[in-house]
């Protein structure tokens, strides 16, 4: 797709900027700040050099010193003053700030202070710059774990080692297996781990919750190839098709589980379809969701959570009372 | 050289034009000497031009200011006043763009990231070096995907104004419009909410952002109500604020629920809710099971996940934890014959 204009405009008067602070920058370099190709950097000063003041002389246009560009250094001579920074706007300021401040509120605690201490000054650099104090945007991510755990982690992920973890599934079963971590991916939501799992020889999604112990190996973490959105949870779509016909209360169950339809009563009840391959889940959702479900199909998925529910209220005894 | 010139060289072309104009330029003015303009084939397409670019750069933050001439009425000149746009100014280590960049990445939404992105490219102009990784590496903090009703909110609760929007009540399933004063935009777990003025009920509400069907509109104009002050937010914000710290104590089944058992605390930092392990109604439940004291702070998140644990765990106290826990499993073993009331 072809860039908008508006985003070029803004990389090419942002170059002015940084060339006019730095004398003499290879094009690669170049490159490297604005996160684009050397070829789109020699357009854009290719462009930048016919720009310029009405009249569109020598002296009205910016300018750079050929020689050095014949040599792949890029060497700024006319800025016509154009060298001022922009302001953020508010959007962008706002947005920035409050994914820093979440930030620091959640990882700033878990990092080792020199890591900690860049999040710090970048969120005080970036508030003072914009002004931006108003936090009308506000962020909790959920950090899980044991900080034993956590730290493991960060640590090997920061060190490219490999990790062995004692790690429980949904059906409550724990099990030890040796990964290479990827990302540590921590949302408003829970924590997990993204990492491959040498003994299924695929990447997975680990919840850092349910990770009881990590120990950093010596060996390296070999690089693997993940799919670009492996730390989005699907459903298995091998699994079967359940039906949950809920109450309007039953809102969050769309919200918070990926479902395959959603289809609204005019009773404000509503259906929603689940792909499970996982029956430990379904339980799991099915007790959770007990308040306001009206009915499950199939039927027998219902029988089964209502047994487990029986067999635990025994377990309270007396206590049930 | 090309017939046309690149629409972001006449953009560029425009803004150096009119920062360095001495006064200021008019329309003709620019449509005849600044570069890029003259490719206009009618008044009209150069109209639709310039009016475009004038929305362009007020986008980026680049405001077009219009002049008026002091003799005529109709004498109308525009410049860029490079000041009021320009950053304070600022310098950025190479980490510090690294930590600005993966802020950037925090956000899922296209069009919030887009305004990241921009941002990230206006700071880029005023960092040391290109961004480095290595501090951050591995990390991937990030926040759920707001949805459309996100921009314009944001955009309201900055401007001060009203909106309006469809909203499917979960409490009652009841779907309604709802006039707002918008405060603040919360992301919890669960998702992403509206805190603001119901002005129907007249009192503080929250609003869940997925409930929000079809549009966001404004009511009214900006600056319509003030800011809320610290008294009234922090009411309307004290059900998210977490409760205070307990105790659980738990019997647990040998060897499981480990991932509860991980959270346990030897001596409980807080004083624990009262349980007589000796009182023989409860001594009967401790057959072959240990006791486990977990901290928690919500009662309701901690009670869905010990319900998933069926008969492996049991709540020994506190009182309420149990009794919520009690009645998940009571309207659970109850299930099946709703499904045949239905059926």
């Amino acid at each position: 797709m072809a860039e908008r204009a508006s985003d070029r405009l803004l990389r090419m008067l942002g170059m002015i900027t940084y060339l006019d602070r730095h004398a003499g920058v290879p094009v690669e370099q170049v490159a490297e700040q604005f996160g684009v190709t050397p070829a789109q950097v020699i357009d854009d000063v290719d462009t930048l050099w016919m720009t310029g003041t009405p009249g569109y002389f020598p002296h009205d246009l910016i300018d750079f010193d050929a020689a050095s560009y014949e040599a792949g250094v890029v060497r700024l001579t006319e800025s016509r003053g154009m060298t001022r920074p922009l302001r953020l706007g508010t959007r962008e300021a706002v947005a920035l700030v409050a994914a820093l401040r979440a930030m620091e509120e959640a990882l700033g605690p878990r990092l080792e202070p020199a890591r900690a201490a860049v999040l710090s000054s970048a969120l005080a650099k970036l508030t003072a710059a914009t002004g931006e104090a108003a936090a009308t945007i506000d962020v909790r991510l959920a950090v899980d774990g044991a900080p034993e755990v956590v730290e493991a982690l960060s640590a090997a992920l920061r060190d490219g080692r490999r990790l062995r973890l004692r790690y429980v599934n949904a059906a409550d079963v724990a099990s030890t297996r040796d990964v290479d971590p990827i990302r540590l991916v921590t949302d408003d939501e829970r924590s997990y781990l993204l990492a491959w799992c040498l003994r299924a020889d695929d990447e997975r999604l680990f919840r850092v919750d349910r990770i009881l112990r990590a120990d950093v190996l010596g060996e390296a973490a070999q690089p693997h190839r993940v799919r670009a959105d492996a730390e989005v949870f699907r459903p298995d779509p091998s699994g079967g098709l359940v039906t949950l016909h809920l109450t309007s209360q039953g809102r969050w169950v769309a919200e918070n589980v990926p479902v395959e339809a959603v289809r609204n009563h005019d009773d404000g009840t509503f259906e929603v379809d689940l792909r499970i391959a996982n029956r430990a889940f379904l339980r799991h959702l099915l007790l959770q969701a007990a308040d306001d479900i009206l009915e499950v199909r199939p039927a027998d998925a219902a029988a089964d959570v209502s047994a487990v529910a029986r067999a635990a209220l025994d377990a309270y005894g007396p206590l049930a009372d | 050289m090309p017939d046309q010139i690149h629409p972001a060289e006449r953009l560029l072309n425009l803004v150096i034009a009119l920062v360095n104009t001495s006064a200021r330029m008019t329309k003709e003015q620019i449509r005849r000497s600044v570069a890029g303009y003259a490719d206009a084939p009618s008044d009209d397409a150069f109209e639709r031009m310039f009016e475009r670019d004038k929305d362009t750069l007020r986008d980026l933050g680049i405001p077009v200011l219009t002049v008026t001439g002091a003799g005529h009425g109709d004498d109308i000149g525009y410049r860029i006043d490079q000041e009021a746009y320009a950053l304070p100014p600022v310098d950025l280590t190479a980490a510090e763009l690294g930590v600005l960049s993966l802020a950037s990445e925090f956000w899922q939404d296209k069009s919030v990231r887009s305004d990241t992105e921009r941002a990230l490219t206006k700071l880029r102009a005023v960092g040391d070096a290109p961004e480095a990784s290595d501090l951050v590496a591995g990390l991937a903090p990030r926040v759920r995907a707001a949805g459309g009703a996100f921009g314009p909110l944001l955009d309201a609760v900055h401007a001060r104004q009203a909106v309006r929007f469809t909203y499917r009540a979960a409490s009652t399933g009841e779907v309604r419009e709802r006039v707002v004063e918008p405060w603040k935009l919360l992301a919890r777990r669960g998702g992403w909410f509206l805190v603001g003025h119901d002005r129907d009920r007249d009192a503080p509400r929250s609003f869940r952002l997925s409930r929000i069907e079809g549009k966001v509109r404004t009511v009214g104009s900006p600056g319509a109500f003030p800011e809320p002050d610290a008294a009234r937010l922090g009411s309307a914000l004290h059900s998210w604020t977490a409760g205070e710290e307990r105790i659980a104590t738990l019997a647990i089944r040998p060897e499981r629920a480990e991932a509860l058992r991980v959270r346990a605390v030897r001596t409980p930092a807080t004083t624990p809710d009262d349980v007589d392990l000796d009182d023989p109604r409860v001594a009967a439940v401790l057959t072959e099971r240990d006791v486990v004291r977990i901290p928690f702070t919500a009662l309701w998140d901690l009670a869905e996940e010990i319900v998933g644990y069926g008969d492996a765990v049991v709540v020994l106290a506190p009182a309420p934890l149990r009794a919520t826990v009690l009645r998940l499993l009571r309207t659970a073993a109850a299930l099946v014959t709703r499904g045949a009331d239905h059926g």
